[in-house]
């Protein structure tokens, strides 16, 4: 491989697969360099053909974990059990650093196909407020591009990912190419329906699923078949049912023969070339023997997630750019952000009781953000939109952790009961400056390289949108008919972890100054022309919807920019 | 003589220490109706054995549907304690089952392997309700993290989920009753 590229994409997941796609299949000789081991599509780590009783240790993590302190950021997560222990990263053997008081949480997977292997798969546009509102409040750095500019590569994406979903007609959440969607269970129907009666800005809408309904032809050329429905999605479906780089991008960028894919290789640095002006390509170590190697490109796309794209900027030290590429800004790392939740609501809904679910729904439902406008006297700006579901009825559950032995114990266990709606505030974080990313100055992991320091935090304007979301959730359930709420409020003295809701980002905003921002409107670098940034680092705010849409979108307009350039040889 | 046979499913959880299938070779004391545990386990010695599967099977006996013995769940334990368990929870197993026979011995001036079944009902019942009266104690934190792994074990096994389907082939959020067992009956979406 000692061959000069056209383009490298560093990371494999959701937004390298894209890149590695999109240029491939514009017939540029990609390479695609993946920090964590090789995973095959159907291969012998997906565990999702094995019933309860086939799991090892009957779905249990080993003890050991706890005992060695190894996953801590994770252990204890729904989405973090045996079945998928493989596709989540060791915090223990790859450390991060952070204030004692402000513990970052930043949840991994360090394999080929990244987080496309394990994430929710909820995929939400943005409105064109959410791109507006850096620049009304004057937060963060004004967006460079607006919906607008967006919507025909969110129809690029979704035509190619399939996206079930229901065309709900809200401007807060544009429409798209949907697939049939997902149906909403009788107790979600009966708060949707409630809410439609009262409020004009409160929807209870079902959940847009990166899982397929309608597979279209290019997506069965693929080998992807329909979604059936099992919700075992991240222990990797052998059926492509769900949107992955192992499924999806990855398979349609091999195809074209233009696709060479190194995995075990840390990319540690992008390498300037003083005399050009522009990045030559990549210096990696290899994860087995800690060797130094370079590859060379015309263009480099970094692609390895929000953090460690900024990681490596920082890392890529030279002359012109001693404090990281690509940095005259010196706002490489910081404007760190996330989603934050601090209120979780339940209730009963009554009058569904002779109803029952069937299947294992992979998507919630959701409640968009109603508060991009300042009113009703709330004390903050921005908003916040809820996660939810009731897509089964509870069961009366089991006598593991309560009194009660024996066979009338046994007959009264996991009986169905109740209908319970569960609703979690998703909050926009504002664009904090000095909530930032850095190299730590004398901790390095095993490979040799400074591990970053993150250090930030929700303010007062977070804060006081928790305290609204929970009287407004208390509301919208009563409104929707629900019984027996309960409010969970996060206090505001207790540190909320950044990290938590894994939609971490920011870190190498997109603008148009080059003097406050790191990336132009096509997620280009301002200072190194032949440099994009198009994983998460490049957003400049974090609306409330889950972001990975958006991080695609971007990712495959700006491929499709760079390759122009390409082609006219002006990079 | 019986023989509870442990499944190639069992044994899943314990691939690494187990080559071929094995089995739990038991005897009925009839006069007590007690499984007695003829050989050593991976982990569990068969005395150890007879008790435990004694008391899964006293907290979640065979009814109209199958109980604890029938899924197995000291089998699984018994591998899951080289796979699962960690230093703390053998500890407390031990500690445990150490503690349910120090009260059959105090109590009915016997083992606990010869006593009645309805006196062993009566302990286990007795040992249940004040472990969860009084959490504070060791024998407390034991015995409801072994009864908590039992639980675990057979509601995750095949024999207690009867109706699992593991491809339903889609969602149906608004069945009613026969509806649902009409797709239950079929396995599958249809
Ligand atoms: C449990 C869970 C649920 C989620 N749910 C949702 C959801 O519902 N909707 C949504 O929008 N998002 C969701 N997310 C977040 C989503 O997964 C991420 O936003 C998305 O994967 C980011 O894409 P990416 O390409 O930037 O990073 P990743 O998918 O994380 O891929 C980055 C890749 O780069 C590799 N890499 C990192 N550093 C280097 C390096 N130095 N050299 C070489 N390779 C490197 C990594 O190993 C990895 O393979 C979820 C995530 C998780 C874990």
């Amino acid at each position: 491989m000692s061959q000069v590229y056209d383009v490298i994409v560093v990371g494999s997941g959701i937004t390298g697969g894209w890149a590695a796609k999109e240029f491939c299949e514009k017939g540029f000789k990609t390479l695609v360099i993946e920090r964590g081991r090789n995973v095959e599509h159907r291969g012998s780590e997906y565990t999702d053909m094995q019933a309860p009783w086939e799991i090892q240790n009957r779905n249990l993590l080993e003890e050991s974990l706890e005992e060695e302190d190894r996953y801590s950021n994770i252990r204890g997560k729904g989405y973090f059990k045996k079945a998928t222990q493989q596709f989540f990263t060791d915090d223990k053997e790859h450390p991060i650093s952070y204030p004692e008081d402000k513990p970052f949480k930043w949840v991994r997977s360090y394999q080929l196909g990244g987080r496309s292997v394990t994430w929710g798969r909820q995929v939400l546009r943005w409105g064109p407020k959410d791109f507006e509102a850096n620049a009304k409040d004057g937060h963060g750095v004004p967006w460079p591009i607006g919906y607008d500019d967006l919507a025909p590569w969110y129809d690029y994406v979704e035509s190619f990912i399939g996206v079930s979903a229901n065309k709900d007609g809200l401007d807060v959440l544009p429409d798209g190419v949907f697939q049939k969607p997902w149906e909403m269970s009788a107790a979600e129907k009966v708060i949707s329906q409630n809410l439609k009666k009262k409020y004009t800005d409160r929807h209870l809408i079902i959940g847009r699923a990166a899982n397929i309904t309608e597979p279209t032809q290019e997506q069965m050329e693929l080998g992807r078949g329909k979604c059936q429905a099992r919700s075992y999605c991240k222990r990797g479906c052998s059926f492509g049912g769900y949107f992955s780089s192992l499924s999806a991008t990855l398979p349609a960028a091999k195809r074209t023969g233009n696709l060479d894919l190194v995995t075990d290789a840390i990319v540690y640095s992008v390498d300037y070339d003083e005399t050009t002006g522009k990045a030559k390509g990549v210096t990696v170590i290899d994860t087995n023997t800690k060797e130094k190697r370079s590859y060379q490109a015309r263009v480099v796309f970094l692609c390895a997630s929000a953090l460690a794209s900024i990681q490596i900027l920082l890392n890529s030290k030279s002359k012109t750019f001693p404090n990281g590429i690509a940095n005259s800004s010196g706002t490489v790392g910081h404007y760190i952000m996330d989603h934050f939740t601090g209120v979780i609501a339940n209730g009963d809904v009554p009058g569904v009781e002779d109803k029952y679910g069937y299947g294992r729904r992979p998507i919630a439902t959701y409640i968009p953000n109603y508060r991009h406008e300042q009113k009703d006297g709330v004390d903050f700006i921005r908003g916040y939109g809820y996660q939810a579901t009731a897509q089964q009825r509870s069961n009366t559950g089991t006598h593991a952790q309560k009194i009660g032995i024996g066979a009338e114990v046994k007959d009264n266990s996991n009986q169905p009961s109740n209908w319970r709606f569960l609703a979690l505030m998703y909050g926009e974080m504002l664009p904090y400056f000095e909530n930032h990313a850095r190299l730590h100055p004398t901790k390095k992991d095993q490979w040799g390289i400074p591990l970053l320091h993150i250090d930030a935090e929700l303010k007062q304007n977070e804060r006081n949108m928790i305290k609204q979301a929970s009287v407004d959730i208390k509301e919208i359930l009563e409104v929707g008919g629900c019984q027996d709420i309960k409010i969970n409020e996060t206090p505001e003295d207790q540190h909320i972890q950044i990290g938590d809701r894994i939609h971490e980002m920011g870190g190498a905003c997109m603008g148009d100054d080059p003097k406050v921002s790191v990336l132009n409107k096509w997620s280009q670098s301002h200072d190194v022309p032949n440099l994009f940034v198009t994983d998460g680092a490049c957003m400049s705010s974090c609306a409330t919807q889950n972001p990975s849409l958006t991080y695609m979108a971007i990712t495959a307009r700006a491929a499709d920019y760079a390759a122009k350039l390409l082609a006219s040889n002006t990079l | 003589m019986s023989e509870i046979k442990i499944s190639r499913r069992v044994l899943i959880g314990s691939m690494a220490y187990l080559v071929t299938a094995c089995a739990l070779p038991t005897s009925e004391i009839k006069s007590i109706q007690l499984q007695k545990v003829k050989l050593d386990g991976q982990y569990f010695n068969a005395q150890q054995l007879t008790l435990l599967t004694d008391v899964a099977e006293i907290m979640i006996p065979k009814t109209n549907t199958p109980g604890a013995t029938d899924a197995n769940v000291i089998a699984v334990l018994d591998a899951m304690m080289l796979t699962w368990a960690g230093k703390k929870t053998k500890q407390q197993f031990n500690f445990c089952i150490n503690q349910i026979s120090q009260i059959a011995k105090n109590t009915f001036s016997a083992y606990y392997t010869e006593i009645t079944l309805s006196d062993r009902r009566a302990l286990i019942e007795q040992l249940d309700a004040n472990s969860f009266a009084q959490t504070d104690t060791e024998l407390s934190a034991s015995y409801r993290k072994l009864k908590k792994i039992i639980f675990h074990i057979f509601y995750t096994s095949e024999e207690a989920n009867p109706d699992f389907i593991l491809v339903p082939g889609g969602y149906k959020g608004s069945l009613t009753k026969t509806e649902l067992d009409e797709i239950n009956k079929r396995g599958y979406l249809g």
